[in-house]
This record gives structure tokens, sequence and C-alpha cells, in this order.
């Protein structure tokens, strides 16, 4: 009942691609898998029978409930231009993920949009909905192939929790130097339900413009943002974002974690409080860049329309802090090796559990921030 | 004859513009295990976080030798893979990186390491500690306790520790004192053929626990007397300080 469509075949350099943003078509420990190739689906695979994963086009046609009740509702159609390009699609691209009322899916679903043609745009619309007492685990690898250079990442993420449901959202970005980044999300949490996002840049876009509204609209809802960004030479990147406290009880975290070794780097967040909830703001970042062309700007915010609303942040930029750096040395690393340590455990590279890519990604700053200091 | 595995000559040091030590010397010999008493201030922790290499400490005149090697040009690291290591008596902590990572790192090389990591911890009474990050939110024995799993996770030749037994409780100081009888005479079967090192200590309660060849009393920037340890520290503890200084600065006229 579930069988997707379409099944198509990705080639070794597209698996090469997504298994730098962790995402790995073909392998048995998934619960389900999309791919979008450019403007296609290129991959689709679904095994477990409490999740439903189809192209966005597919679920459109199956269910007339998905226009009506979901389909731009957490994100509003003409919210700007980049929403408007997406609703304008005659053929949406994307993808649509249920998970069925009280299922606990153990094995995580996995996503991917990839770019392997250059120079376009690439819009996608994706729903996400968890139906009441379900828990997922997603994985959404973005990434361009690695001689593509240029090119726009348009996309519309919906994401619908419901009573007492958990999702997992684990994104990862890893883009040309030149590409352009356009993500729009919106997600709606009810009662007791928890949604948890780690988005981690690896290698960063020339622009980036991040800015997902969070709706925590039922009793005791929380959401858990952690957002890691590693930031180069020639890249701005925003990460912002809303976060409502719609009802009592309702709890937001948003954690940010930015390593610049150059480029701009903009760290955000606005906790909106309107029912006595709970929300912290912690923006920390490490500035390994010396020859002044790159920044940190770290605003965290917060707005109370409730004085029983508990909220609170926090903000601090520095360097790597040399006793720190000579503590490890002293126990026989060497300087480089100390910095990677360092900057790990810094972006909590073990809470996000992203092995080798991310190791490969902070090797190649320490590399470019170690000649930075010559 | 012993060689010296560690050798200080003639040794100044500057932190920031004033100088702390003043022409120290001193000679640890292969295999023995020597204690530094002395007032707050007089130079010790000075000494040692000199002899590590850390940066701060300005070697203005003299030299360190370690196996027979001018040390100067070498950096920490080069210094710890040469064989030294400290249980510093302030270790900064280290926001989010976890001691058993640091012991994953020390250990990379030895045989199963993660028993090994299990049992030292155990030793240690630091299970529950392995997931934190370094000397976050530890207490003072605590601290005592991550420094030293650490350096005898090392394994060095030469041990240097830093009031290893302040502010720590007795149960703790058995636990220490066995851990460090265990660096020292690795070889159960041959126990007199012993690693070297250093102790600094105020109260020399580490001292029972552990045979130790050599005293030294620090006095401004440098070593004032030297001798049989008990003798040392049985007379500061009776007369204090006081009369150890007056009868160094006597002795000097
Ligand atoms: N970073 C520093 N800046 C300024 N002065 C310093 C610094 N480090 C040490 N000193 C000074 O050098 C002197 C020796 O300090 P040191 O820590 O070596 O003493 P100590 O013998 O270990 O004392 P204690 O028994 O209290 O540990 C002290 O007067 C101390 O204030
Ligand atoms: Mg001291």
């Amino acid at each position: 009942m579930n069988k997707p469509s379409i099944v198509k075949q990705l080639d070794e350099k597209d698996m090469r691609s997504l298994a730098g943003v962790g995402v790995m078509p073909g392998k048995d420990n998934y619960a389900a898998t999309l791919v979008v190739r450019d403007q296609e689906t290129a991959y689709v695979r679904s095994d477990h029978r409490d999740v439903e994963l189809l192209p966005i086009a597919e679920a459109f046609k199956r269910y007339d409930w998905l226009k009506t009740e979901y389909s731009f509702k957490a994100v509003p159609a003409g919210y700007d231009e980049i929403t408007r390009q997406c609703a304008a699609m005659e053929r949406p691209i994307g993808y649509f993920i249920r998970v069925y009322k009280g299922a606990h899916v153990t094995l995580p679903c996995q996503t991917a949009l990839y770019m392997a043609t250059g120079g376009m745009d690439q819009a996608v619309h994706n729903i996400v909905i968890l139906e009441e007492e379900s828990e997922l685990e997603l994985i959404t690898g973005c990434v361009s192939e690695r001689r593509v250079a240029t090119g726009r990442h348009l996309s519309v993420d919906e994401y619908y929790v419901g009573k007492n449901a958990g999702l997992t959202s684990t994104m990862v970005h890893s883009w040309g130097k030149q590409m352009q980044v356009f993500p729009r999300g919106g997600v709606i949490v009810e009662e007791n339900g928890r949604y948890e996002s780690n988005y981690i840049s690896l290698s960063a876009a020339q622009l980036v413009k991040s800015d997902p509204q969070t709706y925590l609209n039922g009793k005791g809802a929380s959401a858990q943002h952690l957002t890691v960004i590693l930031g180069t030479p020639g890249s701005e990147i925003h990460t912002d974002g809303n976060v409502f406290l719609n009802a009592e009880d309702t709890n937001a975290e948003l954690l940010h974690r930015g390593v610049c070794i150059g480029g701009k780097m903009y760290q955000g967040g606005l906790i909106i409080a309107k029912a006595p909830g709970r929300g912290h703001v912690d923006c920390a970042g490490m500035l390994l860049e010396t020859k002044g062309d790159g920044f940190i700007q770290s605003v965290p915010g917060l707005q109370s329309h409730h004085p029983d609303a508990r909220l609170s942040h926090e903000a601090s930029i520095g360097k790597i802090v040399p006793e720190q750096l000579e503590y490890l040395m002293s126990r026989g690393m060497e300087e480089m090796e100390a910095v990677s340590m360092l900057i790990r455990g810094f972006l909590g590279a073990d809470v996000i559990g992203l092995g080798d890519e991310l190791d490969a990604q902070i090797a190649e700053i320490v590399e470019i921030a170690g000649h930075g200091e010559e | 004859m012993k060689t010296n595995i560690l050798e200080v000559r003639d040794l100044c040091v500057a932190v920031g513009d004033k100088q702390i030590l003043n022409h120290l010397n001193l000679e640890i010999p292969d295999g023995e295990v020597h204690a530094l008493f002395g007032q707050n201030g007089s130079g010790k922790t000075t000494l040692m976080m000199t002899i590590m290499g850390f940066s701060g400490y300005d070697v203005t005149n003299g030299q360190i030798l370690f196996k027979g090697r001018n040390i100067a040009e070498l950096d920490v690291s080069e210094r710890a893979r040469l064989g030294m290591s400290i249980a510093q008596q302030r270790p900064p902590t280290v926001f989010g990186v976890k001691l058993r990572t640091i012991l994953d790192y020390i250990l990379r090389d030895t045989e199963n390491p993660q028993e090994r990591m299990t049992e030292l911890a155990a030793s240690a009474k630091m299970e529950d500690f392995l997931s934190r990050s370094i000397n976050e939110g530890l207490s003072g024995g605590e601290i005592k306790r991550a420094e030293l799993l650490q350096l005898i996770a090392m394994r060095p030749d030469f041990a240097m520790m830093d009031e290893p037994d302040s502010g720590i409780d007795i149960e703790a100081l058995n636990v220490i004192g066995g851990l460090i009888n265990q660096l020292f005479s690795p070889d159960e079967t041959h126990p007199v053929k012993r690693k070297t090192g250093l102790i600094i200590t105020h109260n020399g309660n580490i001292l029972r626990q552990l045979h130790i060849d050599k005293g030294h009393v620090m006095h401004n920037g440098s070593i004032g007397c030297s001798g049989n340890p008990d003798i040392i520290l049985d007379k500061v503890s009776r007369v204090g300080y006081e009369e150890c200084v007056h009868c160094i600065e006597t002795r000097c006229e």
C-alpha cells in the first residue's frame, strides 16, 4: 500500500555527494529514503509499514486533505519571494512523510535535496506529518555535487508534530562556494509534542538565509534547536528564526555554535512568549579568523507578552583559549590535534553523532586557520 | 653511578615583569622520587610549569636538561612525548572535551584501551566523571583525581605532581597513594626499580603512602635546602617555615 512508484538509480558520483552529508540510499538500516536530484525525484524506497514516504506531487494526488489542511499552513505561501516561487511550481518536487498514529519508528528516515547541476534553481516543498503518539528520526542531507559552484536552493519545509509525538530532525548542509540557500521552515507542535532540530552547516555557501518558524501550540509542547555552523571566507550565513510559546508549559531552547575562519556569521533566534512557557537562547561563537575580514554577530532575542513566561539568553564569542590548548598538548597532543579536539568539543560533535563527515570538515578548517596564523 | 633524568641549572624564570625563579639548581637521578616543600608563593608551581614548558613562564637564564637533552626549544607536547607529565595544581576547565576523550587519546596505543580505561577509572573512583567535560563542575578532590588519572594513564618516565594531597579526604588519599605507588613501581616483582618523580606537598600526607628519596625546600625562587624528606617535614611541621627560612638565610650569609 505504501510502495512508492518511482525507484531510479543514482550513480557513483551522486552516492559520494550524498555520503558527504550522511545520506546512504540502499542501506538497510533506514525506515525509508527519498532523494531529490535537481528538479526530479531520483530515488524512493520505503521499508516500514508505519511510515509513508512519497514524492510530494504523488501525495497531493492521493490525498485531497493534504492541500486543504496542511499545505502552506505552517509556512504561508505568500510569505516572501521564496515561498511564492515554491508555491508556484507546476509539478511540485519534494517529499511527503507521514508516520501513523502510535508508531514508534526506531530506524531513521533519510531524505536528500541534492543539486547535481549548477547554475539553476532547485525549489522544493516538503511536508512531514507525525500523527498522535508517533515518533520519528529524520535525517536530511542538503548538498551540491563537488563541481557545482553556483545555483540557488529554495525550500519550504512544513512539519506537523501531533499530540504526544516526537520528531528529531537532523539536517546537514554542504554547499558549493557560490550557492545561495533559502530554507523556509514552519513547524507546528501540538500538546506534549516534542520537536528537536539539529542543523549543521559543514561547508558554507555564499549566502544562507534560514528563518524557521516554530509554533508550540499545545500545552507542554517543546522545541530544541541546535545550530552548528562552520563559516569559511566568502560566506554569509544568517540563522534566525522565531519560536512561539503559544500555550502554557511550553519549553524552547535555542543553541547556536559557530566556528568562523572567515566570512560573515549571524547567529539569531527569537523566542516569543504569548503564554507562561520557558525559553532560553544560547549563542556561542569561536572566531579563528586572524585577517580581519570575518566576523560573528550574535543577537539572541526574547519577546514576552506574558508576565509568567520565563525567558533568558546568553551569548559569548571568543577564540581558542591558550590554557586549554596547552593543557591538551601536555597530554601529548600536537597543536593541530588539540585544536581539532577543542573545536569538536565546542561544537558538541559527540552529541550530533556525525563522525567522519564533521571530522573531515573540522580538519580542513583547522588547516586553514593554522595557515592564517603565520 | 645513576644518571640524572632531570637537571635544572641556574634557572631564572619571569612571569610577566616579575622574576619568580632565581638561579635555581636541581638534579633528580633516574629512578628517584623527590619532594618539594616551601611556603606559599615560593615558586614551586612555577618550577613545574616551566619544566613542562607552559607559556607565560619565560626562562631568562639557565637550562633545563631532560634525559641529557636541553629542552629549551621544545613545546609542551614535545616534552610530553619525551616522557614527562604533570598533574597540575590548578588545571583549566576544558569545555566540551570529556575526560573519556582525553583518556581515549592517551591510551590509543595500549592493548585493550577500553578495558584499561575502565580499570583505571574504577581504581581512581572516577567512573561517573568520564562523560563530563574536563574539570567542569568538579570538586577540589575530584580535580586531583582526574589529573592523576590522566597522568597515570600516560605512564610518564618523569611524573610531576603539584599538591596531589591538598584538600582531599582520607579515603581519597589512600586511593591516590595506591595509584601513585603503582605508577612509580609498575613492576611488582621489582619494586625498587622505580620511575622518577617530583611531588609538591604542604602537609606531607602523601609522603606517608610513598617512599621518597629526597626532599627540597624552596625559598625565594630557589632551592634553599635539600635532604632527608622526613626530617625536613618533621622540622617544618614542628617549627614552621619561619625557622626553616631563617636557617636557609643565615647559612647563605
Ligand atoms: N601568572 C602570574 N602572574 C603574576 N604572578 C604570578 C603568576 N604566576 C605566579 N605568580 C607569582 O609567582 C610567585 C610564585 O607562585 P607559585 O604559584 O609558583 O608559588 P607556589 O610555591 O606554588 O605557591 P603555593 O604553595 O601557594 O601553591 C607568587 O608570588 C605568585 O603570585
Ligand atoms: Mg603552587
